[in-house]
């Protein structure tokens, strides 16, 4: 059974210029053990969506007119603030993009550590601090006890991530949410960190929710694909499956246009134009401007989902690529 | 000096002085950014400046166009020794090396229209014609694909990708031979990165420009560079033409480095071999002794840790190695 299922999701910024549509109706769900990769451009909704239904975004401006999100079958949008508490933090964990950000540059490594475990767990200080070492050695940080003590400026940014990769696992999460946890790091340091998220995936059974804009991480490390687009779902399906076959004019374009390590490419082809204006965005397919494949509907009517095989689905009005 | 060199870099240095405690007390310290870095640049070649954050590409490329004056070494820029010029002869030296840079909202100044952006490195040089000037900016312009209507906007008008052909056509507007272009498309999303990138290379074609094009994402150097070179703490470690050194890495960082990329094919990434670095990039203010590498190589031996490596020719001319394993 689905540990998150996200069904219908729409969240709109209410700002002077206007509703920023961010979200336009989303549904996905996500497995123990799984995890689940969620691609698309700057302004697609990948993190909004997710720090939505987590409150975390001061609304107003946010509103969430429509959608159900439930976590192993309660809606965390009808909940209480105080039930969501127990959620949050605890049993779904975030890590960032950035993680200079994320610390907080005037506490020390372990009184951030900390934390979670005496709010969540209800720990006294002294086990807690035992656990949080522990933790910090699981990351792979060497001489725990005097990490602790310093203060994030004193590690370098693959360090920090760690830290904070850690501290979202004190709690022992049963979903880890890691928005673009790699972005700002250097590939070798990526290589480790990635390393480190699958194992310790195996060891805890977590399901990941992994938000990035890379494709080479997603085909390394997701075993299903949501593609995103300017607040909609496009396609949804197995890494491989996506990888192969993919369904939808959007994500063929965009395999097209990386640039590959493993091919020599004269030319990329690319995807003309750019990405929408969210105030502007209409009933129709977003994509409708910039698809080589678009039909007289599109610019009117957005897809329903129609199934590739039973597990890989598209949005899309054309069947034929 | 081959005949149609445009640019020849010998043994540059570029360190900055740490401040170490208050009154700058006792023996001075230096990051050494770039530490004795020498290659040469022929004429419409694109050498591919690769590594990782701290590595010193961004400051070599800032003291090529002595936008960052190196601490010691030569640059030769077509026959001339660049770092001796001063004054009106650097004035009239500089507009043959033009640069891009990685962020094109911090790189145009929100103030000035797209004219003004383009007539200024015109006016600074003193080639300000009036009617004849204007005509090379629509030229330009037409160049990188924005509208003439463009001039009298602001940068705030435009998206990113727009900003980044904008910032091009105005290191183009002076006829530059050669271009350095640091991580141009890195703040770019996939889709209109590879607009810019195509851009790019087709303006490099067109023009026969030459171009040093600083990144660390070596698919992006993969598809637009002839030549590279693999920089880690200040020196290179590796430099050769494009094929080569991407089908068989020589030096135990670049394999590292190439190996450490995720390819977007889930079938391919399931039995890649990753070769992994221990640890991170050590301090540039007090680099290892020896090969600066040999902290994290797996294949350091104890000559590594007291001896320092050369680049040494592999096999042919235009590839070369620093690393005794491999030599």
């Amino acid at each position: 059974m689905a540990i998150l299922e996200i069904k219908n999701l729409v969240a709109h910024f209410h700002t002077r210029k206007g509703i920023v549509k961010a979200v336009n109706g989303i549904s996905y769900s996500i497995e123990s053990g799984q995890t689940l990769g969620i691609v698309g451009e700057s302004g697609s909704g990948k993190s909004v969506s997710q720090l939505s239904y987590l409150r975390l975004l001061p609304s107003p401006p946010l509103r969430i007119p429509n959608g159900e999100v439930f976590f192993r079958g309660n809606n965390l949008l009808t909940m209480s603030e105080d039930q969501l508490r127990t959620i949050r933090g605890h049993k779904i964990s975030i890590i960032f993009q950035e993680p200079m950000t994320s610390l907080n540059p005037y506490l020390t490594i372990g009184s951030q550590l900390v934390e979670p475990l005496i709010i969540h767990l209800g720990l006294d200080k002294k086990t807690a601090w035992k656990e949080a070492c522990e933790a910090l050695d699981r990351v792979g940080i060497p001489e725990v006890e005097k990490a602790m003590k310093v203060y994030p400026h004193e590690f370098s940014g693959g360090m920090r991530q760690r830290v904070m990769i850690a501290m979202a696992l004190t709690t022992k999460p049963e979903i880890l949410i890691a928005d673009e946890p790699t972005t700002a790091l250097d590939v070798t340091v990526q290589a480790q960190i990635l390393e480190l998220l699958k194992k310790i995936q195996k060891e805890t059974g977590m399901a990941i929710l992994l938000i990035t804009h890379d494709l080479g991480v997603i085909a390394s490390m997701a075993d299903k694909v949501v593609v995103m687009y300017a607040g909609r779902v496009f396609e949804e399906g197995p890494v491989e499956t996506l990888f192969e076959r993919s369904a939808h004019p959007y994500t063929k374009a965009l395999l097209k246009s990386t640039p590959r390590l493993d091919l020599t490419q004269q030319k990329i082809p690319v995807i003309g134009g750019t990405i929408p204006d969210l105030t502007q965005i209409g009933e129709g397919c977003p994509f409708y401007d910039r698809c080589s494949y678009r039909k007289d509907i599109c610019k009117s009517i957005f897809p329903q989902n129609r199934n590739v095989t039973q597990s890989h689905q598209t949005f899309c009005h054309v069947e034929e690529l | 000096m081959a005949s149609d060199t445009l640019l020849k870099v010998t043994d540059l240095k570029v360190h900055y002085p740490v401040r170490t405690n208050y009154f700058n007390f006792g023996q001075k310290k230096f990051l050494k950014a770039v530490d004795g870095v020498s290659f040469e640049l022929q004429s419409g070649e694109v050498l591919g400046l690769v590594g990782e954050s701290g590595c010193g590409k961004s400051s070599l490329g800032k003291a090529l166009l002595r936008l960052q004056e190196p601490t010691s070494g030569s640059i030769e820029l077509l026959g001339q020794n660049f770092l001796k010029l001063s004054g009106e002869t650097l004035r009239k030296a500089r507009p043959q090396i033009q640069m891009i840079f990685q962020d094109p909202y911090a790189s145009l100044d929100p103030r000035m229209t797209i004219q003004a952006t383009l007539r200024e490195p015109l006016e600074a040089h003193g080639l300000w014609t009036g009617k004849e000037s204007l005509k090379t900016i629509h030229d330009v312009l037409d160049r990188v694909a924005i509208p003439t209507t463009a001039l009298q906007k602001y940068p705030h008008e435009f998206s990113g990708g727009q900003r980044q052909r904008i910032a091009i056509a105005r290191a183009l507007v002076l006829k530059p031979k050669i271009i350095v272009a640091d991580e141009p498309v890195s703040s770019l999303d996939v889709s209109v990165q590879a607009q810019v990138l195509n851009l790019l290379k087709e303006i490099q074609k067109d023009l026969k420009l030459s171009m040093i094009f600083i990144s660390h994402n070596l698919a992006v150097v993969k598809y637009i560079a002839d030549q590279i070179a693999v920089m880690y703490l200040g020196k290179i470690v590796e430099t050769g033409e494009t094929s080569d050194l991407y089908q068989n890495p020589q030096h135990p960082y670049t394999r590292a480095l190439i190996s450490a990329v995720p390819i977007p094919d889930p079938k391919i990434e399931k039995t890649r071999k990753r070769i992994d670095l221990k640890g991170e990039l050590p301090s540039p203010i007090s680099p290892p002794s020896g090969c600066t590498f040999h902290t994290r190589c797996p294949i350091a031996t104890e000559s590594c840790r007291r001896e320092t490596p050369q680049l040494k020719e592999h096999g042919k001319a235009t590839w070369k190695v620093s690393c005794f394993e491999v030599n």
